[in-house]
C-alpha cells in the first residue's frame, strides 16, 4: 500500500464532526432518559402479578431485543407517520427507536437485579415491621439499583455506539458528518478513523468507570 | 397467666401438612428451646409466630392479645402492632448490604416507627457497645465475621425492644469457632430476662439456655421438660430415640 495520509480536511471538518458529536451526545442522553425511566416502570409492571400487563410488556421487550436496532430505527421513521399520522423531524424518531430500545434490555437489567435480591430479605424486613412499601423502598430499590448500575451504564454507552445508526434516516449526527466528509473530500481512512477515535475516546471511559463502580458496589452487594 | 399461647395451630404447605392442631405454652421467664428430627415443623413454627407464614387455622397469642387467627371468611387475619413485639434473627444474617451496621440497626426504628434518628443512633451505639461491637459501627455487612454478623443481626431485632425474641439456628451456618460469640451474646440476654424461643441443633448450648426443651415430631409436642430432665430421663421412647441420635456425637 502507497498511501499519502493528509490530515488536512479532517482539521478543517473537525468543527462540523463536534457538531455532529453534540447531536449524539444530546441522542444519547434523551435516549438513555427514555431507557432509564421506561424501563424502571416496564420492569415494575413485569414484577407486578398482573396478568393482563405481563402480556404485551413481554411482547415489547422481546420484540425490540429480538430484532436489530436498525431495522426499529428505519421502521420508526417510515412507518410511524403513516401509521399514526404525526410527522416528527428525523431525530426525534431516532430517540424514541434508541429509547425503546434501551428501555426494553434496561427493563431485563432492572427486573434480573430485583430478582436476585434474596427472599429472606423481605421476611427479615417483615420482623423488623417494615410495611410493603418501606420494604420495597429501603430494602430492596438500594440494593437493586446498585446491582443494576454496572448493566444500566453498559447499555447506555451501547446506545451511544447505536445512534449511529440515525445516519441513516439523515439524522445529522457524527456519524454522518464524518460520511458526508469522507464522501466530499475522497479521504475516508482519515475521517472515518477520526471519527472511529472519537466514538472511543467517549466510550473507553465510560466502560472503564464501569470497571470501577462494579469494584466499587462490590463490598454492598453481599 | 400463659405469656405465649399457640393453640390447635394448622399450617399446610399445598398438599403437606405440618401442623394439624399444634399447641404450645410459654411463660414470661420461659426460653423454649425446639428441637426435633428435620422437617419436624420447628422452623416453621417461629416462622408462623413471626407473621410470616399463612396459616389455615388456630390462634397464637401473647400477653393479652390474639393476634394471629382466622376471620369469619376463613382467611388468616394478622394483628400488626402485636407481630412487631416479636423479635426475629434468621440462621443466614439477613443483614442489609447497602447499609452499614449502624444504618442496619436504625432503618426499622426511624422508618417504621418514628424514632428520630439521634435517638436511634444513640440507642444502637449503647447496644453495639454491650455487644462489643462499637468499633464495627461504620462497617458494611460484607467486612464482619459470620459472628459478627449474628450478633448485629440480634442487636437490630433488639433495637425495637420485642417482648419476645425468635431465634431460628442462628448459628447453623457458622464456622464452629464463632458460634461461641453468638451463644455468649444469647446467654447474656436470657439472663436480662428476655423470653425466647430458640430452634438449634446444639444440644450443650440447649442444656444451657433452656428453662423448658420441647421435643417435637411429625408436627406434635412429643415431650416437654425443664433440660436436665428431657436429657437425662426422656419420658418418650420418640424422644429417646431422638436423643440417642443426636447426642451419640457429644460423648
Amino acid at each position: 500500500m502507497n498511501y499519502d495520509f493528509d490530515w488536512f480536511y479532517v482539521k478543517k471538518g473537525l468543527p462540523q464532526l463536534m457538531e455532529g458529536l453534540w447531536l449524539t451526545l444530546e441522542l444519547t442522553m434523551w435516549a438513555n432518559l427514555i431507557g432509564l425511566v421506561l424501563g424502571f416502570l416496564v420492569a415494575l409492571g413485569m414484577l407486578s402479578k398482573i396478568k393482563s400487563l405481563i402480556w404485551p410488556l413481554t411482547a415489547y421487550i422481546e420484540f425490540f431485543r429480538c430484532t436489530p436496532a436498525l431495522v426499529q430505527i428505519i421502521w420508526f421513521f417510515f412507518c410511524v407517520p403513516i401509521l399514526f399520522n404525526v410527522w416528527w423531524s428525523a431525530e426525534l424518531m431516532g430517540i424514541l427507536a434508541l429509547g425503546l430500545n434501551l428501555a426494553a434490555f434496561n427493563a431485563e437489567a432492572y427486573r434480573a437485579a430485583i430478582q436476585s435480591i434474596p427472599v429472606a430479605h423481605g421476611d427479615a424486613s417483615t420482623a423488623l415491621g417494615l410495611n410493603a412499601f418501606q420494604r420495597i423502598l429501603y430494602v430492596i430499590l438500594p440494593q437493586a439499583l446498585v446491582i443494576a448500575t454496572p448493566v444500566l451504564i453498559t447499555n447506555g454507552i451501547g446506545i451511544f455506539q447505536q445512534s449511529a445508526l440515525v445516519a441513516l434516516i439523515s439524522v445529522e449526527e457524527l456519524m454522518y458528518q464524518g460520511r458526508y466528509i469522507a464522501t466530499q473530500t475522497f479521504r475516508p481512512i482519515e475521517t472515518l478513523s477520526t471519527v472511529a477515535l472519537i466514538y472511543f475516546m467517549v466510550s473507553f471511559p465510560v466502560s472503564q468507570l464501569v470497571t470501577y463502580v462494579e469494584r466499587r458496589f462490590k463490598r454492598l452487594t453481599n | 397467666m400463659p405469656f405465649a399461647v399457640i393453640d390447635g395451630l394448622i399450617k399446610r404447605y399445598g398438599d403437606l401438612t405440618i401442623f394439624d392442631g399444634f399447641n404450645l405454652t410459654m411463660n414470661s421467664t420461659d426460653r423454649l428451646v425446639l428441637i426435633g428430627p428435620s422437617g419436624c415443623g420447628k422452623s416453621t413454627l417461629l416462622r408462623c409466630m413471626m407473621g410470616l407464614e399463612k396459616i389455615a387455622g388456630g390462634t397464637i397469642t401473647l400477653g393479652d392479645d390474639v393476634y394471629i387467627n382466622i376471620n369469619d371468611r376463613g382467611k388468616m387475619s394478622l394483628n400488626r402492632k402485636v407481630q412487631k413485639e416479636v423479635g426475629m434473627v434468621f440462621q443466614h444474617y439477613t443483614l442489609f448490604p447497602h447499609l452499614t451496621v449502624l444504618g442496619n440497626l436504625c432503618l426499622a426504628p426511624v422508618r417504621s416507627r418514628g424514632v428520630k434518628k439521634s435517638k436511634a443512633r444513640e440507642k444502637a451505639m449503647n447496644l453495639l457497645e454491650r455487644f462489643g461491637l462499637s468499633e464495627r459501627a461504620n462497617f458494611y455487612p460484607s467486612q464482619l465475621s459470620g459472628g459478627q454478623k449474628q450478633r448485629v443481626a440480634i442487636a437490630r431485632a433488639l433495637m425495637l425492644d420485642p417482648k419476645l425474641m425468635l431465634f431460628d439456628e442462628v448459628t447453623s451456618a457458622l464456622d464452629p469457632e464463632l458460634v461461641n460469640e453468638v451463644e455468649n451474646t444469647m446467654m447474656e440476654l436470657a439472663e436480662a430476662g428476655m423470653p425466647m424461643m430458640i430452634v438449634t441443633h446444639d444440644m450443650h448450648f440447649a442444656r444451657n439456655i433452656a428453662t423448658s426443651v420441647v421435643f417435637q415430631d411429625r408436627g406434635i409436642v412429643i415431650e416437654a421438660a425443664p433440660p436436665d430432665e428431657l436429657f437425662n430421663d426422656p419420658k418418650e421412647e420418640r424422644t429417646r430415640d431422638f436423643l440417642s441420635n443426636v447426642l451419640h456425637f457429644e460423648g
